[in-house]
């Protein structure tokens, strides 16, 4: 097979994909909710810093970067737990096997499908509410902005690779999307509150907090988002200060590819889960 | 047109006719008492004034160090220095290089733009002086620790300050000096922006300290007067923005302090057993920390301050509480997340504003957990807490009656916001993506 027709069949999936994801209720839902409540809390965050027309990183603002790392894991997850289990069951995947195309195809049709439906929909929301601070003059520059979609980006991508592995693992939507929410559950709350207790317990110090907490990719997204747009890691107290001590503004590649190795080994477990079950 | 050209050749002249030594010349020549005009022109330094003169720049005339020792050295009183460019002092801190030097009363230095010197303008044993509407630059290549204090006064009792910009410097130092008065000064880019020691009866304020390590320490002095001054941006390693060390009898009143690190921080104040301090309508916002004090703060008065989206709006070190007993009060304070009500209309919230975040408390304990500030897990963890009290620490202070609007001082002169518009095209450019990719797909559906 030739790398035209590669090419032409992985598009072909990938924008089937992207018609389903459309047509998906929970996408639509998703999509909404992101959107009202970025633009909700910029307006919120904004109100407050018409002090003097000094503001700087309230609690409010950070609430976005909160938003984020509620919701985001939350869309990618479930897309990715949807996109093969759903088709397993009701049985078009095995009519798309059918076809004269090999698994990494499909998989990778997906993939993009999904990917390109979650960034349009993240950049309805940032469009939205960056046209807002662009109005009400706020103190987060282009850079921060963009560097924070980019972020955001990566971490859809993460949760998505994340969910189409279980989606590929498991045989049963039921199960995929239950994993899913457990997968989100885990890396959202219970990840961290593990560690906070934890670290009461055994009392450890702070590099290893530090270094443990990198362990959470939603951790990694939270520093490297911090520092984007504070520029320093000062709020995060002792471990902030010594992260910045050590990496600097070597953090932000380096947390770029542990979000891209987080989606990369995913993807490929899944890939290896897919060629051996198949459509079953 | 044909008069600037006019004005410019005829400095020229001037400067020309005038031997670059004839200004200690003149200055040998006249008698005690009298003015000397310098218009325009550069001298070389160093000038040391021995006589009560009065020196009137104009048109920036240049008193240049190049690069050694002190530059203009007053050692007479009564000395007026107005008007002049001076600058390239050395650099050795050692020796205290500086822009100008005063070592006598009631020396007046205004109007002056001092540049590229170690320390500025240095007063000691100097009383009574006027230091006014100066604008003084250090040098911004040195390491901070390697620069000099932009303004010292060292032992020198009863001086004006006002109106001065200083930047790129270490410190403005005060020290063991009386009735200082400290007003209207802009100090950014240094150190401690101001550091203030063992000078009783002072006053300070409407000044800006910006971008400084830390904008105001003030140690060791009593009967201090700290009002209406802004104090913002002031980040680092451990930065704040006004830090009191065993101060006595403080009013701390309608300040501003925006985005530091920390915002007041108390370590040790009032010292004295029957000394109080007063913070009274200040403003305290988007720091990380707003107020933090060490162990304690007794006989303080916190009243109608205003305390918005700080990130922990009030730190006590090593947890516990405020005690009433110690004489800690907290009164109508504005607390922007106040979730209480005002039913009766009064202004003032119906229910006590009592400080409880439970990761606040795991914080102050133990510093190394803020590395969780911003988890949707520790947000999780304050709802629980607010929904089952078993969890709920005791609060570490309670305001009885919190203001529910916050209270601006007024006459604060405001940053203009303007829209941005770069910010606008990159948010309408992902907003035409995200719609066009969406719009673009659901089309070829229908067709």
């Amino acid at each position: 097979m030739t790398t035209t027709t590669v090419r032409a069949t992985v598009s072909l999936l990938a924008r089937k994909e992207l018609h389903d994801a459309l047509r998906n209720r929970w996408f639509v839902l998703y999509t909404v909710v992101f959107a009202v409540l970025a633009l909700a809390l910029s307006w919120i965050g904004l109100a407050g810093g018409q002090l003097y027309g000094l503001a700087g990183f309230g609690r409010t603002t950070a609430s976005l970067i909160n938003l984020i790392m509620l919701i985001v894991p939350l869309m990618g997850l479930t897309l990715g737990a949807l996109s093969l289990a759903l088709e397993r069951e009701q049985g078009t995947l095995l009519y798309i096997l059918a076809q004269p195309v090999v698994p990494g195809e499909v998989l990778l049709g997906k993939l993009l499908g999904l990917a390109i439906a979650l960034t349009a929909a993240l950049s309805i929301g940032f469009g939205l509410s960056g046209l807002l601070l662009a109005w009400r003059g706020s103190p987060i520059g282009l850079g921060a902005y963009l560097g924070l979609f980019g972020l955001t980006i990566l971490l859809a991508l993460l949760s998505l690779s994340l969910g189409i592995l279980f989606s590929s693992a498991l045989p049963r939507t039921a199960t995929a999307l239950g994993s899913a929410l457990f997968a989100w559950l885990l890396l959202v709350f219970l990840g961290d509150l593990g560690l906070l207790g934890s670290a009461l317990a055994l009392r450890i110090s702070v590099e290893q907090l530090f270094t443990f907490s990198l362990l959470n990719p939603l951790q990694v997204f939270k520093v490297a988002a911090i520092l984007l747009l504070r520029s320093d890691l000062q709020v995060l107290g002792p471990a902030g200060q010594y992260a910045m001590h050590l990496y600097g503004w070597r953090l932000l590649p380096l947390s770029t590819s542990v979000l891209l190795l987080w989606t990369l080994i995913p993807l490929i477990l899944a890939y290896l889960f897919f060629r051996r079950r198949g459509a079953l | 047109m044909g008069t600037g050209v006019l004005a410019v050749l005829l400095t020229t002249l001037v400067a020309q006719a005038q031997p670059t030594s004839l200004l200690s010349e003149r200055l040998a020549a006249v008698a005690p008492g009298d003015t000397i005009r310098v218009v325009g022109g550069i001298y070389p330094g160093p000038l040391r004034i021995t006589k009560p003169v009065v020196l009137l720049g104009e048109q920036a005339p240049v008193i240049d160090g190049r690069g050694q020792g002190t530059v203009v050295i007053i050692e007479a009183p009564d000395v007026v220095l107005q008007g002049f460019v001076i600058r390239n002092s050395g650099r050795s801190l050692d020796r205290e290089n500086a822009g100008i030097a005063v070592h006598a009363d009631r020396v007046t230095i205004a109007d002056n733009r001092i540049e590229n010197v170690l320390f500025g303008i240095y007063l000691r044993q100097a009383d009574s002086c006027r230091i006014l509407r100066n604008t003084i630059e250090g040098d911004p290549t040195l390491d901070t620790p390697r620069r000099g204090d932009l303004i010292r006064l060292w032992y020198s009792n009863n001086a004006l300050i006002q109106d001065n910009t200083t930047r790129y410097g270490r410190d403005v130092v005060i020290w063991f000096a009386r009735g200082i008065v400290l007003r209207g000064n802009t100090i950014q880019f240094g150190r401690y922006g101001l550091h203030f020691m063992y000078s009783d009866s002072s006053r300070i304020e409407r000044n800006r300290m910006l971008h400084n390590s830390v904008g105001a320490y003030l140690m060791y002095s009593t009967r201090l007067t700290f009002r209406r001054n802004l104090l913002a941006y002031n980040r680092h390693a451990s930065a704040i923005g006004v830090g009191l060390k065993d101060m006595d009898e403080v009013t701390f009143e309608e300040n501003v302090l925006v985005d530091n690190q920390i915002g007041i921080f108390i370590d040790n104040s009032p010292r004295a057993i029957d000394a109080q301090i007063r913070y009274l309508g200040n403003v305290v916002a988007y720091n990380d920390i707003g107020v933090q004090a060490l162990q304690d703060a007794p006989r303080s008065i916190f009243r109608d301050n205003s305390l918005l989206e700080n990130y922990e709006q009030v730190d006590l070190v090593g947890g516990g509480r405020f005690s009433e007993a110690n004489g800690t009060f907290w009164e109508r304070n504005y607390w922007s997340d106040y979730r209480g009500y005002d039913a009766d209309r009064d202004g003032y919230g119906d229910v006590p504003y009592r400080a409880v975040a439970l990761f606040d408390a795991l914080t102050d304990r133990t510093p190394a957990f803020r590395l969780f500030a911003f988890s949707p897990a520790v947000q999780a963890l304050e709802l629980a807490a607010r929904a089952f009290p078993v969890i709920r620490p005791e609060p570490k202070l309670i305001d009885v009656a919190p203001r529910m609007q916050p209270l601006l001082p007024e006459g604060i002169p405001a940053v203009p916001r303007r829209p941005r518009p770069v910010l606008a095209l990159g948010g309408l450019a992902l907003l035409l993506i995200g719609g066009l990719t969406i719009g673009s797909a659901r089309l070829r559906r229908l067709r």
